[in-house]
C-alpha cells in the first residue's frame, strides 16, 4: 500500500516537472524544427506565388521550419482530406470554406484547442463577430477554425438610372421587383436584372439570399427537410417572376458583361467583381470621348465605378445576406513540432503586412475579418488602386455585411451534412431551370426537387 | 510444291504475323477487350472504391423506365437524321462548285478545310459568341437589321431549340469531309461523258441528274453510312457547345462521370447506343440501299 | 453581245458563291480573331473590326511582358526586416517575379505537345511495321485483320470511357500522375493507331516491289529492306500520317477530361481551355485568344501536309 502511494507520488512528481519545463520551454519560445504542410484552395497560379512569397519571407525569419504549400481545388477539399485523414498525414494547417471546417471540425480532425487559444491571443474583440460564430462549435468559446477572409454578394445596381427614374435602392422585394421593371426595356436591348437561371451554383446562390429573405429554409435546426413551405413556394415564385426581366434565356455569372456594357441595371454578385468593374474602367478610359459615341451598341459609362452602388443585405419578412468565410484550420497532428509551427505560422499569416498581402491578392473578393485591418490605410492602399476607385465607406459597408451571412446548410449553428450533398447535386438550380426555362409548373418542380431531396436525406 | 518452297511460305506467314502482331496486341487490349469488359460491367453496381457488386439486368431495367433515356433517344435521333443529310448536301454543293475552274481554287481549297480539322474546343467559343442573344451577331442580324423575329431570344441556351444550333456547328464542321470525298469522285468523271450530253442538248440540271448524280451515288451512300456512324457517337461536338442537347453520348458522360457516378447504368447506356446504332445500320442497309 | 453579258453574270455568280462558301467556312475564325481583339466594351459591336485594338489577353497567354511583377507595398515592409540577409531577400524578390501568370498556356501547350508528340510518335513505329504487313507479306487472315482495324471506329469514344477508366483505376494508373499521363498516352497511340495502319499501308502499295527485291538480292533481311528502302521511300506519306496523328491527339478532350480531372498539372489545352472558361477568370479576350491559340499549331501543320493528308483521306485513313 505504501509502496503504491510513493510509486504516484513519484509519478506525479514526475509529470509536474515535465510541465514546468515544458511551460518554461513556451515561455523562452524555442522554436522546434518541423516541416509541415499548407493547404491552400488559392489554386491560380498568381495567387500561389504570392502565398509562396510569404512562406519564403516566414522560413527566412523562422530558418527551422518548412513549409510545403500545397493548392488544393475547393471542391475536391473534403475528398483530399478524407484520403490523407485515412493515411494519417493530414496537414498541419489548411484553408477552406465554413461549411468544411464543421463539417472536419465535428468529426473531430480538428485541434480546437490551437485554434481557440489562437483566436483569443489575437483578442476576441478583434474580430467581427459574425465570422467568428459561424465557426464556433457546439461547445461555447471553442472554435473549430479561425476566420481568415470572407466574400459576400448582393445586387450592385446603377445609382445613376436609379436616380434619374426616382428608384429607391434595390434592398426589398417590392424595390428590387419595381426597378427590374422599370429598367427592362429588351426592344432597346436593355435588361433589368441578372438572377440564375442556368443549372449551376449561381443560381443557388442568388437564391439562397432571396429564400432566406422570406424566412424560408431547406432544414430545421434538427435536421428534418422543411423545404415544402409556404414560404419557399413564395420565394420560388418571387424568383421566377424576376427572372422575366433577365436576359433572354438561360443565364448565369457570364451575363455580368451586359451591365459593364451598360445594357443592364442590376446583378447578382460576390464582391470579386470589384476588381473586374475597376479593371475594365480602366481599360475603357483609354478611349476618347469621341470615338464612344461611334461604338455600336456600346454603351459604356466611363464612370462605372462611380455609377456603382451595392445592396449587401435583401429585406422582406427578415433581412438577408449570403456570403463565405474562409478559415484557416489546424489538423490535429502527432508531433507538438508540427502543431507549434502551424501556430507559428498562423500568428505570422494575421500580422498586418502578410494579412494585407494576401487579401489583396483578390481586392473585394477578400475581405479581412479582423477590424483592426479593415480600418488600416494599409489595407486600403492596394497595388491595382481598386479600393481607391470605390472610396473607404464602400468598402466597409461590404465589410459590414460580413457580419450576417446565413446558408441553408447551417441552422442557429448547426450543421446540417445533407446539405452538401443537395447542393453540389445543383437540385436548386435544376429546379429553377426548370420553372423558368422548361416552364413546368412551380408546385410540380417542388414536389421534383423534394423527392430528390428526399432521395439524399433517407440514405 | 517443294517442300522448300512450302518452308518459305511459312516462314513468310510467320514474319508477317510478327510485324502486325504489336498492332493487334495494342488494339485488342485496349479496345476490343474494353469493349467486352464494359458488357460485364454493365451487369454491376460499379463502385468507385470498394468492389463491384452483381445486379443483373437492373441497370438495363433503370435505364428503360426512365424517361429521359427515351428523350435522349429521340434527340440523338433528330441529330443523326439532319446532320447526316445537311453535311451530305452542303458537301455535295461545295464539290460541285470547286470542280469548276477559278482563279486561287488551290487556296480556298485548302482554306474550306479549316473546320474539319480545328481543335472542337477551339471553335465552340465563336459560335457560342454568335448566338449570345444581347451581343451575338445572329440576333443583331435577324432581329435588328432584318427584323424576321419580334423580340431578341436565346436559341443556343433553349432547351427545345438548342438543337438546330448543334447540327448547324455539326453541318459547318464536317461539311469538309463530304465535300472532299465527292470531289474526288467528280474529279474522276471522264470530261468525254459531259460532252456527249452537251451533243445530245442537254440542260446544267440534265448534265447533273443524268451523268455527275449516277457518278457519285455510291461515294454518297458511302458517306451517309459513316456520317450516321460518326454522329450517332458525337460527343464533343455537342458537349463542348452546349450543354442543353443530350444525345445519348452526352447523356451517357453525365450519368457515368458527374453527380453520383454511376458508372454501372453508364456502361449499360452504352451498350445500349452500340445495340442501336447496330440496329440502325441494318435497317439502313436493307431497306435504304436495298443490299 | 448579250451571250457575253449573260457569261459575265454567270461568272461574277459563280464567284459570289465561292465568297460565300469561304465566308461560312472561316467566318467563326474571323469572330474568334475580333473578339480576341476587342475590349470587354466592345464585346456588343457586331463588327469584326475592334474600335481599339487590346493585344493584352494575347500578352498575358504568351507571357510577354509579364515577367516582372511589381513587388506590392506590404510584401517589400515584410522584406524590409534586418533578420532577412540580403541574398533571401534576393532570392524571394526573383521568385515571385518570375511566377504567376492566370493561364499557364505555355505549360498546357507542352503537356499536349509531348502526350502528342509521344503517342504519334510509337503509334507511327508500330504502324510502319503492320502496314507493311499489310501491303507485302501474304498469309491467312491478313484481309480480316486489315478490315477488322478500321472497324475499330465504329465504336465511339464513349463506349471505350468507361471501360477504359475503370481498368486504369483497377490497375492503380488513374491514382498517380505518372500513371495517367501512361494511361492517355496509350490510349491516343491505340486512337490514331488504325488511320495511320490504313494510310501507311495504301501508300507502300505504291512502292514498286522491284525496289525490295533488289536489296534482297543483295542479302538484306526483310526487316532491314523496311529500314533501308521503304521507309527513306516513303518519307513524305510519314510526315503525313504522323502530323495526322499529331492533330488527332491535339485535338482529343474526351479522354483527357475524365483521366486529367484531378491534375492541374498535367492538363492539355483543350481541358485548360475548358476549365479557363469554366472559371471566374473567364473573358471573352482571353477566351478567344486562347482558342486562337489553341488552334493555330494544327492551323500551320495542316498547311504543311495539306496535298498529302487530302489523298490520304478521301481513300479512305480517316478518324472522327
Amino acid at each position: 500500500m505504501k509502496r503504491t502511494t510513493t510509486l504516484l507520488l513519484v509519478i506525479l512528481l514526475v509529470f509536474l516537472a515535465s510541465g514546468l519545463l515544458f511551460a518554461k520551454g513556451e515561455q523562452e519560445k524555442k522554436v522546434q524544427p518541423a516541416s509541415i504542410e499548407f493547404w491552400t484552395t488559392e489554386t491560380q497560379s498568381d495567387r500561389v506565388s504570392t502565398i509562396q512569397a510569404l512562406v519564403d519571407i516566414f522560413q527566412g525569419l523562422n530558418p527551422e521550419i518548412k513549409i510545403t504549400v500545397v493548392p488544393v481545388d475547393e471542391n475536391d477539399m473534403p475528398k483530399q482530406v478524407a484520403a490523407s485523414s485515412a493515411a494519417g498525414n493530414l496537414p498541419a494547417l489548411a484553408e477552406f470554406g465554413s461549411e468544411n471546417a464543421i463539417d472536419f471540425g465535428s468529426s473531430g480532425l480538428l485541434d480546437t484547442s490551437t485554434a481557440t487559444k489562437i483566436i483569443n491571443s489575437i483578442g476576441k474583440s478583434e474580430f467581427y463577430a459574425g465570422p467568428l460564430k459561424m465557426l464556433e462549435s457546439t461547445q461555447s468559446g471553442v472554435y473549430y477554425a479561425m476566420p481568415y477572409h470572407g466574400w459576400i454578394q448582393g445586387l450592385w445596381y446603377r445609382n445613376d438610372w436609379f436616380k434619374d427614374a426616382g428608384l429607391n435602392p434595390p434592398n426589398t422585394w417590392e424595390s428590387i421587383e419595381k426597378a427590374a421593371k422599370t429598367f427592362y426595356q429588351p426592344s432597346k436591348n436593355q435588361y433589368g436584372i441578372l438572377v440564375g437561371t442556368k443549372a449551376e451554383v449561381y443560381a443557388e446562390q442568388c437564391f439562397t439570399q432571396i429564400a432566406i429573405s422570406n424566412k424560408a429554409r431547406l432544414f430545421d435546426k434538427n435536421g428534418n427537410l422543411v423545404f415544402n413551405s409556404p414560404q419557399m413556394k413564395e420565394a420560388i415564385q418571387y424568383y421566377a417572376g424576376l427572372a422575366n426581366y433577365n436576359p433572354p434565356g438561360p443565364q448565369t455569372w457570364r451575363a455580368r458583361d451586359y451591365y459593364i456594357q451598360g445594357k443592364m441595371a442590376m446583378f447578382f454578385y460576390s464582391t470579386y467583381i470589384m476588381d473586374d468593374l475597376a479593371l475594365a474602367e480602366v481599360a475603357a478610359s483609354s478611349l476618347t470621348g469621341k470615338n464612344f459615341k461611334e461604338l455600336k451598341g456600346a454603351q459604356f459609362d466611363p464612370q462605372l465605378v462611380v455609377h456603382t452602388s451595392f445592396a449587401p443585405i435583401i429585406t422582406h419578412k427578415q433581412p438577408s445576406s449570403y456570403g463565405v468565410i474562409v478559415a484557416l484550420g489546424i489538423f490535429k497532428q502527432e508531433k507538438a513540432a508540427n502543431t507549434a509551427a502551424a501556430e507559428r505560422f498562423v500568428k505570422y499569416l494575421y500580422g498586418e503586412d502578410a494579412y494585407v498581402t494576401f487579401l489583396h491578392m483578390a481586392p473585394g473578393g477578400m475581405n479581412p475579418v479582423l477590424k483592426k485591418i479593415a480600418a488600416s490605410d494599409k489595407f486600403m492602399k492596394d497595388p491595382k488602386g481598386i479600393f481607391e476607385k470605390y472610396g473607404k465607406k464602400k468598402i466597409e459597408e461590404i465589410i459590414a455585411g460580413l457580419e450576417s451571412i446565413q446558408r441553408f446548410g447551417i441552422v442557429e449553428g448547426h450543421l446540417i451534412t445533407a446539405y452538401g450533398k443537395i447542393f453540389s447535386q445543383q437540385i436548386i438550380p435544376q429546379m429553377i431551370y426548370k420553372i423558368t426555362q422548361e416552364k413546368m409548373d412551380v408546385d410540380a418542380a417542388m414536389n421534383w426537387a423534394e423527392g430528390e431531396m428526399k432521395k439524399i436525406v433517407n440514405k | 510444291m517443294t517442300i522448300q518452297a512450302k518452308g518459305l511460305k511459312a516462314e513468310e506467314e510467320r514474319f508477317g504475323w510478327k510485324l502486325i502482331l504489336p498492332a493487334i496486341i495494342i488494339i485488342a487490349s485496349l479496345i476490343f477487350y474494353p469493349i467486352g469488359y464494359n458488357v460485364f460491367l454493365s451487369f454491376f453496381d460499379v463502385k468507385l472504391r470498394g468492389p463491384n457488386t452483381y445486379i443483373g439486368i437492373t441497370n438495363y431495367r433503370d435505364i428503360i423506365t426512365d424517361l429521359a433515356f427515351w428523350h435522349a433517344v429521340w434527340t440523338t435521333f433528330l441529330y443523326v437524321i439532319f446532320t447526316t443529310i445537311g453535311t451530305t448536301l452542303v458537301g455535295l454543293g461545295v464539290a460541285l462548285v470547286m470542280v469548276k475552274e477559278f482563279p486561287l481554287r488551290g487556296l480556298v481549297r485548302a482554306i474550306i478545310l479549316l473546320p474539319y480539322i480545328a481543335p472542337v474546343i477551339s471553335v465552340v467559343f465563336a459560335w457560342q459568341f454568335f448566338f449570345d442573344p444581347v451581343n451575338g451577331i445572329f440576333m443583331h442580324l435577324t432581329y435588328e437589321k432584318f427584323h424576321l423575329f419580334d423580340q431578341r431570344f436565346n436559341l443556343i441556351g433553349s432547351p427545345q431549340n438548342a438543337i438546330i444550333v448543334a447540327i448547324i456547328f455539326n453541318i459547318w464542321k464536317n461539311f469538309p469531309f463530304s465535300y472532299l470525298m465527292i470531289l474526288s469522285r467528280l474529279q474522276s468523271i471522264d470530261a468525254t461523258q459531259y460532252e456527249a450530253a452537251e451533243i445530245d442538248g442537254a440542260s446544267g440540271w440534265q448534265k447533273f441528274w443524268y451523268v455527275t448524280l449516277p457518278e457519285v451515288y455510291f461515294v454518297v451512300g458511302s458517306i451517309v453510312i459513316l456520317r450516321v456512324i460518326w454522329n450517332f457517337n458525337k460527343f464533343e461536338e455537342v458537349y463542348l457547345l452546349t450543354d442543353n442537347v443530350k444525345v445519348l453520348s452526352v447523356y451517357t458522360y453525365f450519368k457515368a462521370f458527374t453527380g453520383t457516378m454511376d458508372q454501372g447504368q453508364g456502361a449499360a447506356l452504352s451498350v445500349i447506343q452500340f445495340l442501336l446504332l447496330i440496329g440502325f445500320i441494318l435497317f439502313y442497309v436493307k431497306r435504304v440501299l436495298k443490299w | 453581245m448579250v451571250v457575253r453579258k449573260k457569261n459575265i453574270l454567270k461568272k461574277t455568280g459563280f464567284l459570289l458563291i465561292v465568297l460565300l462558301i469561304v465566308t461560312f467556312s472561316i467566318f467563326p475564325f474571323l469572330q474568334m480573331l475580333s473578339t480576341s481583339l476587342k475590349y470587354q466594351f466592345d464585346w456588343g459591336n457586331p463588327s469584326l473590326i475592334p474600335t481599339k485594338i487590346n493585344l493584352e489577353a494575347y500578352k498575358e497567354l504568351l507571357n510577354i511582358s509579364q515577367t516582372t511583377r511589381n513587388i506590392p507595398d506590404s510584401i517589400k515592409r515584410l522584406l524590409d526586416n534586418p533578420k532577412l540577409s540580403k541574398a533571401q531577400k534576393r532570392a524571394i524578390i526573383k521568385k515571385y517575379e518570375e511566377t504567376g501568370n492566370v493561364f499557364p498556356f505555355l505549360k498546357y501547350f507542352r503537356n499536349s505537345f509531348v502526350l502528342s508528340f509521344t503517342a504519334s510518335f510509337i503509334s507511327l513505329i508500330i504502324a510502319v511495321l503492320g502496314a507493311y504487313s499489310f501491303s507485302r507479306v501474304n498469309y491467312r487472315g491478313r484481309g480480316t485483320i486489315q478490315r477488322g482495324v478500321l472497324f475499330v471506329y465504329m465504336f465511339g469514344g464513349i463506349l471505350l470511357l468507361i471501360p477504359l477508366y475503370q481498368m486504369a483505376v483497377k490497375l492503380g494508373l488513374a491514382g498517380t500522375r505518372g500513371g495517367t499521363f501512361f494511361s492517355l498516352l496509350i490510349i491516343y497511340m491505340v486512337q490514331t493507331l488504325p488511320v495511320s495502319l490504313y494510310m501507311l499501308g495504301n501508300y507502300f502499295r505504291t512502292i514498286p516491289f522491284s525496289i525490295e527485291e533488289a536489296a534482297l538480292i543483295d542479302g538484306c533481311t526483310r526487316f532491314e529492306t523496311i529500314r533501308r528502302i521503304i521507309v527513306p521511300l516513303s518519307l513524305p506519306a510519314l510526315a503525313t500520317v504522323f502530323i495526322y496523328a499529331f492533330m488527332i491527339a491535339w485535338n482529343e478532350y474526351l479522354f483527357a477530361s475524365v483521366f486529367l480531372r484531378a491534375y492541374k498539372n498535367l492538363y492539355t489545352l483543350p481541358i485548360g481551355l475548358k476549365s479557363l472558361f469554366v472559371s471566374k477568370n473567364a473573358i471573352w479576350d482571353r477566351i478567344m485568344a486562347a482558342s486562337m491559340l489553341t488552334a493555330t499549331p494544327v492551323v500551320i501543320l495542316f498547311l504543311l501536309i495539306q496535298k498529302n493528308l487530302v489523298s490520304g483521306l478521301t481513300s479512305g485513313g480517316v478518324k472522327e
